[in-house]
């Protein structure tokens, strides 16, 4: 329903048909528009009165309507039908006949465009502040980081170490990919070596609560970054260690020789762990059951590092792992392929070949008795040829069957019996 | 299966002819009333609204709002049932 109504302005359809929606009986088909307004004036503004209450927010609505177009009085239920419609089409909209029912419509759909149309201008003049924010924020970071490697003050680098070991958490995280993160990551603990060295140096200048704060700080770093580096491959990651370490040995030997009575920090540790092991990274075997035994000591005691200290000076002549403790090595895991066959065979080797020769072994005793049985069949069979050739010479030739049977020896019992077959033969 | 209640298939089925309001699929008792109350007595007059507003969905979901106060699911019922019948009939 139209809320600020002039009769007057509408159309005569439209008193019409309003008329007819309260119920007001309609004036004579002919008659003039001015009848039409004086009913609708009569009926349906005395029951809008009762409507204008609830209808509070239009008329701001209207207001604001108002505002961005400039030059028209943008009150859609003010228009004609006709400007209605123009209106409309200049939004882009297609309206159908603007008839009494269809109206209401259009006017809620122009007034629709029109709020919206001003609200777009809004939402890109707000995403463009949004855009820009987040461009600077970015870019202050990098400027941040930037600044902070020139300079090497303790305090500056752990929040760029912050910033980075965050990107590289993240990239752990997200890209496990052991080049790649490691790089991050490695790139990282080279940082970190330089600044125990400074802070070797610096010990003295210092106080003693700044070293112990700034190791506190770079100790969070530093129990983040053995679960970065023990997510990245093993194999990997004790190669590049191998590398790397070696540059800068000399450097850090020297620091660890000058730290005596220094507050102590895990930088140092790790800074050692790594110079040590970079001369025993020979085989395989040793970094694996290193890189284990970092694996899992790493993982249990980050906090009880203050102890590896007290055992090495227990314990000097031990060889340095990574975590600067010497268990008793466990006995290396081996696949089933290098366990020795000795505790499950007995001792002797039982190899493919010896198996074939056994069997081997077996069939020639076999093979000997069926020789044999061979060459009884092909006498007896001789024999019967002969017998069944001549039948008169029958006794001979059982006597020389029964020598035959008695005697193992088949080949002279041959020739014998043959030289009788053949002596009886030419009988 | 379609998502279509009975009412929008008997609708659909056969010419509205004289059909009450209330026959339109997702208008119901309250809703039909209020739409007799505008004026909207039979479905072919709402029909006619539908056609004027050259069956723009959204401009009908409007104005269906508008008249009898109904909700999404209501106008959307409505929509289709309309949209259907004419498709086979018009």
């Amino acid at each position: 329903m139209p809320f600020v109504e002039d009769p007057a302005q509408l159309s005569k359809s439209r008193l019409k048909s309003d008329l007819v929606a309260h119920h007001v009986a309609l004036p004579p088909a002919a008659s003039k528009k001015e009848l039409y307004v004086e009913l609708h004036l009569k009926h349906i503004d005395q029951s809008n009165c009762a409507d204008f209450s609830s209808d509070d927010e239009d008329p701001v609505h209207d207001v604001v309507g108002e505002d961005p177009e400039n030059a028209t009085v943008l009150d859609p239920s003010a228009l004609t039908d006709k400007d209605l419609k123009d209106l409309l089409l200049k939004h882009g909209v297609k309206a159908g006949p603007i008839v009494a029912s269809t109206r209401a419509v259009y006017e809620k759909k122009l007034r629709k465009l029109l709020q919206s149309g001003g609200k777009e201008e809004l939402n890109e003049a707000e995403n463009a502040v949004l855009y820009s924010d987040s461009d600077e924020e970015e870019e202050g970071d990098e400027n941040k980081e930037e600044q902070e490697e020139p300079e090497g003050e303790q305090e500056q680098t752990a929040e760029a170490l912050k910033l980075n070991q965050q990107r590289c958490n993240k990239k752990n995280v997200d890209v496990q990919r052991g080049d790649f993160a490691y790089s991050q990551c490695f790139f990282l603990s080279s940082r970190l070596r330089p600044c125990p060295l400074k802070q070797n140096e610096w010990s003295s200048k210092r106080n003693s609560k700044n070293a112990v704060r700034s190791s506190e700080q770079t100790r969070e770093h530093r129990s983040q970054i053995p679960a970065g580096i023990s997510k990245v491959s093993i194999a990997q990651h004790s190669g590049l260690r191998s590398g790397v370490p070696s540059g800068s040995q000399s450097v850090v030997s020297n620091g660890c020789s000058s730290r005596s009575s220094q507050a102590f920090s895990i930088t140092e540790m790790v800074v050692e762990m790594e110079s040590r092991t970079s001369p025993t990274v020979c085989s395989d075997k040793e970094l694996s059951h290193s890189s284990k035994q970092e694996h899992r000591s790493r993982s249990s005691r980050p906090p009880q590092e203050p102890e590896n200290d007290i055992l090495k000076e227990i314990f000097p002549d031990t060889n340095a792992t990574p975590t600067g403790i010497y268990a008793t090595p466990r006995r290396p895991i081996k696949g089933a392929a290098q366990r020795p066959i000795q505790y499950a065979y007995p001792k002797t080797p039982v190899s493919p070949t010896t198996l074939e020769r056994r069997e081997v072994e077996r069939r020639l005793v076999p093979i000997y008795i069926q020789i044999l049985v061979f060459f009884t069949v092909v006498y007896v069979l001789y024999v019967i040829s002969v017998i069944v050739e001549d039948g008169s010479s029958v006794m001979p030739l059982l006597e020389s069957l029964n020598q035959w049977s008695d005697s193992e020896e088949g080949s002279p019992a041959l020739d014998e019996t043959q030289d009788t077959h053949s002596a009886s033969g030419e009988l | 299966m379609s998502s279509t209640s009975q009412k929008h298939k008997e609708f659909v089925a056969e010419p509205m002819g004289e059909k009450p309001v209330m026959a339109l699929a997702g208008i119901g008792e309250v809703l039909g009333r209020k739409l007799e109350e505008n004026g909207f007595d039979k479905a072919y007059v709402v029909l006619g609204q539908y056609l004027v507003l050259k069956k723009d969905e959204e401009l009908f979901k409007d104005w269906l709002k508008d008249t009898c106060g109904a909700n999404a699911k209501q106008q959307r019922d409505c929509y289709g049932c309309l949209k259907e019948w004419c498709d086979a009939f018009l």
